[in-house]
């Protein structure tokens, strides 16, 4: 399967000052998160996917195709939703969406028909002969959203989607992108700088820092990695309890008033657990299944000095 | 997918040739204008002077009209080289005026609400988004000088006896590339001043200076300095001179010291220098807004 974007050494300067430095690394999601702090290089990444940057060494492939050498191709199956505003304000909704298809490459009935599609598809549908400068700030990045989509394009490119939404707006908005998701084989990427965001849209991060890669982290593999690790809060527990876990292949600790932190093997099931401490007179008080937050993994990953390519 | 549906789908129909896409620009630049009735009256305008030369070329081939109307046969009435000198001169100026409406909001509404990295992350480079922004004026422009100008040449062939079309079709080379020349300078200019000022009225203030206060700094130079090297700040006039010459006009700038005027090759070489001049204003302000920064 061709990787959504391979980064081969891939170094950006602007203004003689380098923001992106050796970037090396793989990502296969089928929807990528970009994180990091401000000035750590996200929208450069995007814009020298886009080919408005050139890249001074490396290069990077997106769905198989090279920046430098297949840049137009590549925005042939690319759609971008920016992060700042970006429409015609006296054109309304499905008109400038039709545009937009048409400087795709869509002949004009299909794009018309895809625009007005489009709009309906992103709920703006009530509002698409309205001008878009007349919009809300919501109905802003629907119509952002519809013109990035409108022709059909494989990775769609979201920066900072959800700026300036409110709270039911927001999740109208990632469930939106949830459902384009499911539904096609389109690949996103989405650079945001609220984890949140990214926590419940992608499957895959790249962190950034001062523009190197802090970490590419799988979500889906962290998720399950960490899912048998318990913390508990037990009453008569006894370091033969402990001991009796650690016979079943677990690693404890246990920690003053009866708190313990348990580790599961593949092959332990939390009713062992229950099981052991019945057979022993423990009662367990309280039981939680501790996993990184996609939070840990970007405090872990601004920690690390240096960003090394690892994977966390 | 289905409006009623309300489900996405990939596209997989036609998709158009990637050569001619930029006239996609065009086109919407052109409903644009034709939605203005101020717009659509002065394009119209611009188009009467041409009924006036057709009547003309079809009196001085009339002998029958000329006497009706008692004019004298050979007085005044030939269509030689003068009249089409005359035709795109004042076809040129009028161009101008119709420049000044088009020219000040073909960039502007792009970049005000920085629509163009939607324009250049889609597979559009920004040399095609110039072209196409400069095929509307170039197709505007046309229809009102060297087009009108090769059809009153036509009905003057048509209409002419003993061979006329023989002998002038040279003026076919000044109708055509002078026109070329003009409508060039003209939107490169403009499309640059939109690039830079937001504001319509503004916009068109600055290309009558971007006219005037060469021309005017031109002429206080040569009142200064007794020299007429000035005039390589009018740009009207250097377009004028290249026209002259290319309709074999007499130049008639002969003063005290012989020929008072720029060189012809001055005049082209200062003519070309403001396209280029122009065409990097016009990108370094594109390319400083084709990137949304984050």
């Amino acid at each position: 399967m061709t990787p959504t974007i391979e980064l081969d050494g891939l170094d950006v300067q602007l203004g003689g000052r380098a923001i992106l430095q050796s970037l090396t690394g793989v990502l296969t999601g089928r929807a990528i998160g970009l994180l990091g702090p401000n000035g750590a290089g996200k929208s450069t990444l995007i814009n020298t996917l886009l080919g408005f940057h050139t890249p001074s060494k490396g290069t990077m492939r997106v769905l198989g195709l090279d920046i430098r050498r297949d840049s137009k191709p590549l925005r042939a199956l690319v759609g971008y939703m920016p992060e700042t505003d970006a429409f015609i304000s006296k054109m309304t909704g499905v008109r400038f969406v039709r545009y937009m298809a048409e400087l795709s490459g869509l002949p004009p009935e299909q794009a018309m028909e895809r625009a007005h599609e489009a709009f309906v598809y992103v709920g703006l549908g009530e509002a698409r002969y309205r001008a878009v400068g007349t919009y809300s700030l919501g109905m802003k990045q629907l119509a952002k959203l519809a013109q990035a989509v409108a022709h059909g394009p494989k990775l769609l490119i979201l920066d900072e989607p959800t700026n300036g939404l409110d709270p039911p707006a927001r999740k109208r908005f990632i469930e939106l992108i949830n459902e384009i998701r499911e539904a096609t084989d389109m690949c996103l990427l989405l650079s945001s700088h609220l984890l949140r965001d990214v926590e419940e849209t992608c499957d895959q991060v790249l962190i950034l820092r001062d523009g190197r890669i802090a970490s590419i982290c799988n979500l889906a593999e962290e998720r399950s990695a960490n899912r048998k690790f318990l913390e508990m809060e037990t009453f008569g527990a006894e370091p033969a309890f402990a001991s009796a876990l650690e016979t079943l292949g677990c690693e404890c600790a246990l920690f003053d008033n009866g708190r313990m932190k348990v580790v599961l093997p593949d092959s332990v099931e939390i009713r062992d657990v229950y099981r052991v401490a019945a057979e022993r007179g423990v009662q367990i008080r309280r039981m939680n299944h501790r996993r990184d937050s996609l939070q840990d993994i970007f405090l872990n990953a601004m920690e690390r000095s240096g960003g090394a390519n690892g994977r966390i | 997918m289905a409006v009623y549906k309300r489900r996405y789908n990939l596209y997989h129909g036609p998709l158009t040739p990637e050569k001619s896409r930029f006239l996609v620009l065009t086109r919407y630049a052109f409903a644009d204008l034709f939605r203005s009735r101020a717009f659509v009256m002065l394009f119209v305008l611009a188009l009467v002077p041409i009924l006036f030369f057709g009547a003309y070329i079809f009196l001085a081939n009339n002998t029958a009209v000329q006497l009706l109307m008692r004019f004298r046969i050979q007085e005044g009435f030939s269509v030689e080289s003068r009249f089409f000198y005359i035709f795109i001169v004042v076809q040129t100026q009028l161009s101008f005026l119709l420049n000044c409406w088009i020219g000040p909001v073909l960039v502007a509404g792009d970049l005000v609400n920085g629509a163009l990295p939607l324009f250049l992350s889609r597979p559009f480079s920004r040399p095609e988004y110039v072209l196409g922004k400069c095929a509307v004026i170039a197709l505007l422009l046309s229809v009102v000088t060297w087009l009108p100008g090769l059809l009153l040449f036509c009905l003057q062939a048509g209409l002419a006896k003993g061979g006329w079309i023989v002998s002038h079709l040279w003026m076919v080379i000044p109708i055509v590339f002078c026109s070329l020349l003009w409508i060039l300078v003209l939107s490169l200019i403009s499309l640059a001043v939109s690039a830079w000022v937001k504001l319509r009225i503004v916009a068109t203030g600055v290309i009558f200076c971007a006219f005037l206060v060469p021309a005017g700094l031109g002429a206080i130079f040569n009142g200064i300095m007794s020299t007429y090297w000035g005039n390589l700040l009018n740009f009207s006039e250097l377009f004028r001179l290249i026209l002259m010459k290319g309709f074999r006009q007499d130049l008639g700038f002969t003063g005290p010291r012989g020929v008072e005027q720029v060189p012809l090759s001055a005049a082209w070489i200062m003519l070309i220098l403001v396209c280029v001049f122009s065409l990097y204003v016009l990108n370094a302000r594109l390319r400083a807004r084709e990137v949304v920064r984050g």
